[in-house]
Parts: structure tokens; C-alpha cells; sequence
């Protein structure tokens, strides 16, 4: 029979892992002990060892994946062997039984009524096996209820309080809930602490609390520690200005007509500042730098890191020897990353903030007029553009007019860089911006 | 040192003062005037008092529909305004009692803030201090007289000084044709004066849904009662109000002037300043606990300046309390009825389907003639009334009932319990409504949806 291999857990408080290596393909022949792939938490990386012997079968993540702790990553058996056991079904009970060897009183609940809640991976319920009698019992559905117990897991007391506020859902509630599969809360905000069709669409605290108690992704904790250690260890600091637009938008009006034409690139007004911050970095390698401790570390190549936002969080994807690219690749590549990170299949490698040698955070689109980005260490500095605003300028002969100006700041660390070279570096952006010059 | 020391004795205040006696807090409540607010003395009741005498009126001319005769119906004006003030102070001292039963301290005295210690307020009145732990803020509203060229106070009428006329005048021009000038409309319109409207917006009734409010025009048009929309009033010249409509300037003279364009919050006098109350569009800020930004200070009623509604008050008022009390509760805005007692009434809950249009919130809707109840027919010789329900267009929920006709006010609690349940439309089928009643227009028009 074949055996599945599963994501080991790494401490109480791993959700999941980051598969960063395959070591064997599938068809591969596998030996006991042979390392099958490596993988990483949010602290440290570990690799696999097989604990079979035979053939890898299937490969169920990429690398890359984040994968919950005990999910089945891969199966191992004899060549041709039917791997249909593993269908999700199997999944899940061979999931429930590890859970129970691993851990006696916690088991993974997966819903089974009409309410089944799409949840993130690695959100799984925890429920004591005294709890989940006791709801059984009570005729409670402890989905939506918050657990008291370690790290969040539902004991018998939250059932019995749940049991005790326990309220209706509105009809409009229950058919809204049934469609989108949202979670019904334990406590609503109508009439009787009524579940309502608004409890459901703005997840509202229920009544009588002031918030809701979630726990922290993987990725925002990566992130919050990131951002703290940038303003912890560093010493930071912004100087705005402004570019005339005027070009800018010229330029993107004759992409946007050569795109619609059939050009095979978008080419946006981001990636036309990106371009001119390359350019800009090519002039001020001091800016193009690492600072590591007593070193500096002055990159011949651009690496151009891009703020990107998505569903899980702010990314930061690198895009490798930027310096290479035309305007026309440069955008392709931008797009591919951002995408990749919205997609979720990046290479986690690109993420580092050691990959990048600069970057640039975009919030114009939002209409942000300025704001202070935060260093991405061991980079020196960051820009961060800006939205367009009709400024009045001087036009010559005392004639005033609205000019369109891009904002931009940049953030940099004091210690690599002084006020100066930083002022005339941004002077540089400034002026590639409105001196850029390219072929649609 | 009181729990609780409440300004102001509307039906914000001395529901709030009930409530919180009930659960035991200390309660001191300060009116300047009489207990009940504008509400009670010279608000809801004393018009819907008059309102009734000018319905038994018309019923009693109209008599001859239902084959009643009555010969020489006439009316003592006096005797109206006699039993509206009898029927205000029965119900003012009702207000006393329950109060008095509740253990609620009543000042008839001007409150205002004195000072803001650590953990309490100090409330001035009549030279004596009253710390409370917390304060509710209940001053309610007053009519809002707009800065009209020429307009002399003492000449006009407000919703104040037209309850305490002597006698009906000859022609009546009212300026604001909204909740307060139609119901004085209607009233007066039955009292046989000659009632002209003059409304800056292009229909009558505000926010009310648009073909509730041209129904009520149009049948109130045919009753003699003269409307003057889209026009705006530039100059009053003694008995003479000047007003542009379509950039032509027009007049009427009439023996009586009534403003009726608006209320606008009660904020001054209370040194509200030295609490530091966050103040949004003229009225107090609260959050659906009826909080204001200050830990200890809580308003409610027509002092936050929106849903200028005495049961929206009094529900703020539990709200407060309760909020107070740390009992988990909160208001909801979606499903407060709004009623106009006129002579048809106009009895609403929900979304008007202009509101579902602006909102863009998707939804289907019926219209009934209210005489697909039996009910109606039997009661209403000869009169047209409609009813009209909103529902999601992908769930059927309810989302708005609007009703013209009698005696529809009483009916719409039951189409607020619907939108406040979400109840769709296959849940309301399933309800079983009195037979012969004119509720049960609200089921009749559900099936319609199906058609």
C-alpha cells in the first residue's frame, strides 16, 4: 500500500511550511532516510527524510507552497500503485489520525452541516474532545465561537457560555450565509443579539464585546517583525520633491494607444518611474547598496525590490539585473512578479530584502500625496511614489499655470548615507523622470 | 452622587429616567418646562388629538357615504383645543407618576454643566449641585427659523404657537411642506381654512418615498389645499409671503403663517464646552451605544440632530441606559417607521426605492391599491390608498413597506419587525394575518411578487 508523506510539524506554534526544495522528482526511486525536500518556517529550515522506501509517486505542492503542518505532501509506493486513497476525503481522516498520535486531546475538525465555512488554510478549528461532546449535546455549532484554551483551542467552558448567550440568525442571514459559506457568528448585532445579514458582510464585534480576538498569519508576523527591526536598527529618514508630470503622462498616453494597438506591453506610469530609478541608481551607487554592519556591500547589478499588496499581505518581490532590461522587459518582469505574489507561487528567494539592492513602494494609485516608507534592511533606501497633483508653476513671463507634478519620496538610512548624496540622488529620479525617453 | 443625571424630560429623557430607575440606579432629571418635551406638549399628541377631532369631522360630513346622515355638522374650535390640553396633561402626569414610581429625582429647573471632575460631572441647577457618575444629554430640538428677509418672530407661527390659536383662521400659508406642515394641513384643511404650501424641494414630504408623498399632494390638492413646490420664499411683508418659482417672484397673504422648515438641535446654554462633546452637523455625536466621544457622557434624541423621531428618542434613551448599565444593546437605524398623521396617513419602514437607487442596492418592487384588502373597502368609501414593498432582488429579503391610507400607522410596527428580522418574502407567507383587516394588504402584495 502506499504511504503519504506529511509536512512534520515544527513546534506548537507552526501553522505551516514553505516547501523551498524538492529533492526528488516524481518517478524517482526513494530509499529509506533519502531527503525528499527542504522546507522553512517564519524562524528556521529543516529538510525531510523519508521514512519509506519505493517511488515517489506524487508530488502534491510546488516548491514554494505554504503548506499546513500535516497535510500530505507527497506519496511514496510501489510503481503504478493507485494513489486514489489520498483523494481529500482520505486526506483528512489520515489527517485526523496523525493529529491524535501527535497530540491527544486536540483534534482537526473539517464542518460537516449545511454552513461549511471556506476557511484559510492552517485555520483549522481546535476543539478539546470534551468541548465538542459537550456542543454535541448542547446542539451547538462551534464554528463561529472563539476557544479560551491554548492557542485558541475551544475547552468545554466556551461551549457552555455559548450554550448560555447562544442566539438566533435572521432568515436573510442564514440564506446569505448558506451561499457564500461565511461564518455564521456565535452573536449578532439585531434584535436579541440576532445573527444579521450585516454581522455576516462586515464581520462586526459582537454585542457586548469591543473587538475580535484572530491570530497573527505567518505573514503578518514576518512582516510586523521586518518593519520593527527596520526602525529598530536603523536610522531612517524622508525628503520629498516633486516631478513635472507632463512627460509622464504623455509617455503613458502613447503606450496605452500602442497596447491597444497590439503592443505587447502595458507600460505604466510605475514602471516608467521604476525605469528612471534604475537609471537614476546606474549615476549613485552609493545608493544602490547593502549596509552590513562594518561593510558595504556597493552592487555592480540594479536589483529592483517592488512593494506589492496582496491578499495575505505586503510583498516585496525582486526583480533580478534590472539594469538589463528595456522599459518594454522591465514592465513584463514587474507585472510577473506582482503577479506571482497575488497568485501566491513566488520564488521565495526573490522575497528576501537581501535580493534587492532598491525599492520602490507605489501608493499613488490610492491618491497619497506623501509618505514615509520604510527601509527594506540591509537596503539603504526606498521611494516612494506618489500620486499626481495640478500644481501652479512658474511657465516664464510671469505667466502662472496647473502643471501636473508626481510626488516622490525617499526614505534612507543615515548611517550608509548622508543628506546630500541622498538629496542629489532624488534630484536624479527627479530629472530622469522628466527627461524619460523611450520608443512605444 | 447620583448613577445618572439626565437633561432634559422629553421622550428621550424620561424614558431613560424610567428605565434606569426600574434597574435600580439613583436618577435625577432636570426639565425646564413640563415633562414629555416637545413630543408631549406640543409635538405628537397635541396634534394627533387635533387630527382625530378633524377626522370625526370629515366622517361625520362624509357620513352620507356609509348611509349616515348627519344634518348641520358644525365644531367648537374651543372645545378641540380644550380636550387637546386635557388629553396633554393626563398624559404629562402619567409621565410624573411612573417616574415618582421609578424613584426618579424631578428638577423643573434650567441644568447646565458645572464642571468635569475625575469620575464625575457636576451638574448646576438653580444654584444647587448635582454630581452624577454619568449624564445623558436629552435637550431635544426646536423649530428652526430660517433667515427670511422681513420676518418678524412675533408675527409667525411655529408647531408652538399655532396649538395655542383661538380660533381657525380664514387662509393659512405654510412655509415647509414636510412631516409638520402637512399634518397642519390636513388639520386645517378639514377645519375648512383656505391652507396654501410653499416648498423649496420640487415634492412634498422630504425623504418620504416619492409616490407616497405625490398620492398625499394630489389628493390633497383635490381638497382645496394650493402647493407651491420648487419655490423659495424671499420676502414675508406683514401678512404677504413673497416667494420665486421658476425665476417669477409670487405672493399670497393670509391671516396666519406657520414655519415649519426644520428643527435644529438644542446645544446651547448647557456649557456643554466644558465636557469637550464632539459636535457633527450641529447636533451631539454618538455611536450605536449612544456614547459621545466623552467616557461618561451619553446622549440621545433629537439633540444628535438625525432621526428626529420621539421613538427613535426613547430607544436611544433605553439604549443609553442599558450602555450604562453594561448591558450588551445597540441602536439600529434600518427598521424605525416614520408615520404622517394626516387625513390619509403615510405610515413607512425601510428603503425608499429612491434611497435603493442611490444606494444601488439591488431590488424588486409591488405596488397595491390598499383596496385588495377587504378591510379598506369597508372602511374607506371612495378612498384610493396603496401600499408599495421593496425586496432584495437576489434573496427577497424586505427592505422597505410604504403605506398611504388609513388606518395604516397602525399596521407598520408589523412591517418593522419584518425588515428588523429579515424576513423574506417566503417568510412573511407564512404568517397568518387577521381576517378582515387592512394588514393584510402586507401578505396580499408578497404573492404579488410571484406574478
Amino acid at each position: 500500500m502506499a504511504n503519504p508523506v506529511i509536512m512534520p510539524r515544527q513546534g506548537q506554534s507552526v501553522e505551516s511550511c514553505i516547501i523551498s526544495n524538492w529533492f526528488k522528482n516524481e518517478g524517482d526511486e526513494i530509499k529509506k532516510g533519502d531527503m525528499l525536500f527542504s522546507y522553512e518556517t517564519d524562524k528556521a529550515a529543516f529538510e525531510c527524510e523519508s521514512e519509506f522506501a519505493g517511488v515517489l509517486l506524487k508530488r502534491l505542492y510546488q516548491e514554494g507552497d505554504e503548506v499546513p503542518v500535516l497535510k500530505i505532501v507527497a506519496i511514496i509506493g510501489k510503481p503504478g500503485e493507485s494513489i486514489d486513497q489520498f483523494s481529500d476525503e482520505s486526506v483528512d481522516s489520515t489527517h485526523e489520525g496523525m493529529v491524535s498520535v501527535e497530540s491527544k486531546e486536540e483534534e482537526d475538525f473539517t464542518p460537516t452541516n449545511g454552513l461549511t465555512v471556506a476557511r484559510l488554510e492552517g485555520e483549522k478549528i481546535k476543539i478539546s474532545p470534551r468541548a465538542r461532546k459537550k456542543a454535541k449535546g448542547l446542539g451547538i455549532n462551534y464554528e463561529g465561537i472563539g476557544g479560551s484554551g491554548p492557542e485558541g483551542r475551544i475547552i468545554e467552558q466556551d461551549v457552555i457560555l455559548a450554550a448560555k448567550t447562544r442566539s438566533f440568525t435572521t432568515p436573510l442571514a442564514k440564506a446569505i450565509a448558506n451561499e457564500s459559506g461565511k461564518t455564521i457568528p456565535s452573536q449578532g448585532t439585531g434584535i436579541g443579539n440576532r445573527v444579521t445579514s450585516f454581522d455576516l458582510l462586515s464581520p462586526a464585534p459582537s454585542v457586548g464585546e469591543e473587538f475580535e480576538i484572530r491570530k497573527l498569519s505567518n505573514m503578518r508576523k514576518i512582516i510586523a517583525a521586518k518593519m520593527k527591526e527596520s526602525l529598530q536598527n536603523s536610522a531612517q529618514l524622508t525628503h520629498h520633491t516633486s516631478a513635472d508630470a507632463r512627460r509622464l503622462l504623455e509617455l503613458r498616453k502613447k503606450a496605452k494607444e500602442s497596447f491597444e494597438k497590439g503592443a505587447s506591453e502595458n507600460i505604466t506610469i510605475n514602471d516608467m518611474v521604476c525605469f528612471a530609478v534604475i537609471r537614476a541608481l546606474k549615476k549613485h551607487p552609493m545608493v544602490n547598496c547593502h549596509l552590513l554592519g562594518d561593510t558595504i556591500s556597493i552592487f555592480h547589478k540594479v536589483h529592483l525590490g517592488l512593494a506589492v499588496d496582496t491578499d495575505r499581505g505586503l510583498m516585496v518581490p525582486t526583480v533580478k539585473n534590472a539594469d538589463d532590461l528595456s522599459i518594454q522587459g522591465l514592465a513584463a518582469q514587474l507585472k510577473a512578479v506582482a503577479n506571482s505574489c497575488k497568485k501566491g507561487n513566488i520564488n521565495p528567494e526573490l522575497l528576501a530584502s537581501e535580493a534587492a539592492t532598491f525599492s520602490v513602494s507605489n501608493l499613488g494609485s490610492y491618491g497619497v500625496e506623501l509618505f514615509t516608507p520604510v527601509i527594506n534592511l540591509p537596503q539603504v533606501a526606498i521611494l516612494g511614489v506618489n500620486t499626481i497633483i495640478n500644481r501652479p508653476t512658474d511657465l516664464g513671463n510671469g505667466v502662472f499655470g496647473f502643471v501636473p507634478f508626481i510626488g516622490l519620496s525617499l526614505t534612507y538610512d543615515h548611517r550608509a548615507l548622508d543628506g546630500a548624496p541622498a538629496s542629489a540622488f532624488l534630484r536624479e529620479i527627479r530629472l530622469e523622470i522628466e527627461n524619460l525617453d523611450f520608443t512605444v | 452622587m447620583y448613577d445618572v443625571g439626565i437633561i432634559g424630560g422629553g421622550p428621550a429623557g424620561y424614558v431613560a429616567a424610567e428605565r434606569a430607575g426600574q434597574k435600580g440606579l439613583s436618577v435625577v432629571l432636570f426639565d425646564k418646562k413640563k415633562l414629555g418635551g416637545v413630543c408631549l406638549n406640543e409635538g405628537c399628541i397635541p396634534t394627533k388629538t387635533l387630527l382625530y377631532s378633524a377626522k370625526l369631522y370629515d366622517n361625520a360630513r362624509e357620513g352620507s357615504k356609509y348611509g349616515i346622515n348627519c344634518s348641520e355638522v358644525t365644531f367648537d374650535f374651543a372645545k378641540i383645543m380644550q380636550r387637546k390640553n386635557k388629553v396633554v396633561t393626563k398624559l404629562v402626569a402619567g409621565i410624573g407618576a411612573a417616574l415618582k414610581k421609578g424613584n426618579v429625582e424631578v428638577v423643573y429647573a434650567n441644568a447646565e454643566i458645572a464642571e468635569r471632575a475625575s469620575d464625575h460631572i457636576k451638574i448646576k441647577a438653580q444654584d444647587n449641585i448635582y454630581e452624577c457618575r454619568n449624564i445623558l444629554l436629552a435637550t431635544g430640538s426646536e423649530a428652526l427659523i430660517p433667515p427670511i428677509k422681513g420676518l418678524v418672530r412675533e408675527e409667525i407661527l411655529t408647531n408652538r404657537e399655532i396649538l395655542e390659536i383661538n380660533s381657525v383662521p380664514q387662509s393659512l400659508t405654510i412655509i415647509g411642506g414636510g412631516v409638520i406642515g402637512m399634518e397642519f394641513a390636513s388639520f386645517f384643511n378639514s377645519m375648512g381654512c383656505k391652507v396654501s404650501v410653499i416648498e423649496m424641494l420640487d415634492e412634498i414630504l422630504g425623504p418620504t418615498d416619492r409616490e407616497m408623498s405625490a398620492l398625499l399632494r394630489q389628493d390633497f390638492a383635490k381638497k382645496g389645499i394650493e402647493f407651491y413646490l420648487g419655490s423659495k420664499v424671499v420676502e414675508i411683508k406683514g401678512k404677504e409671503v413673497l416667494f420665486e418659482r421658476n425665476g417669477k417672484t409670487e405672493s399670497i397673504i393670509s391671516e396666519q403663517i406657520l414655519i415649519s422648515v426644520g428643527r435644529k438641535p438644542v446645544i446651547q446654554g448647557l456649557n456643554m464646552e466644558i465636557l469637550g462633546v464632539e459636535v457633527l452637523r450641529d447636533g451631539v455625536k454618538i455611536d450605536d451605544r449612544c456614547r459621545t466621544n466623552i467616557p461618561n457622557v451619553f446622549a440621545a434624541g433629537d439633540i444628535t440632530g438625525f432621526s428626529l423621531l420621539a421613538h427613535t428618542a426613547s430607544r436611544e434613551g433605553e439604549v443609553a441606559i442599558n450602555t450604562i448599565c453594561g448591558i450588551p444593546d445597540r441602536m439600529r437605524y434600518n427598521a424605525i417607521p416614520s408615520i404622517v398623521y394626516t387625513n390619509p396617513e403615510i405610515s413607512c419602514v425601510g428603503l425608499t426605492e429612491e434611497e435603493a437607487k442611490a444606494k444601488k442596492i439591488g431590488y424588486k418592487v409591488r405596488t397595491l391599491p390598499m383596496a385588495f384588502a377587504g378591510r379598506f373597502v369597508v372602511e374607506n368609501e371612495g378612498k384610493n390608498g396603496l401600499v408599495k414593498i421593496l425586496v432584495g432582488e437576489k434573496f427577497n429579503e424586505i427592505l422597505g413597506v410604504h403605506m398611504i391610507g388609513n388606518p395604516s400607522s397602525e399596521i407598520i410596527f408589523g412591517a418593522a419587525i419584518m425588515i428588523e428580522m429579515q424576513m423574506r418574502i417566503s417568510d412573511v407567507e407564512q404568517i397568518v394575518f387577521p381576517h378582515p383587516t387592512v394588514s393584510e394588504i402586507l401578505k396580499e402584495t408578497m404573492f404579488s411578487f410571484h406574478e
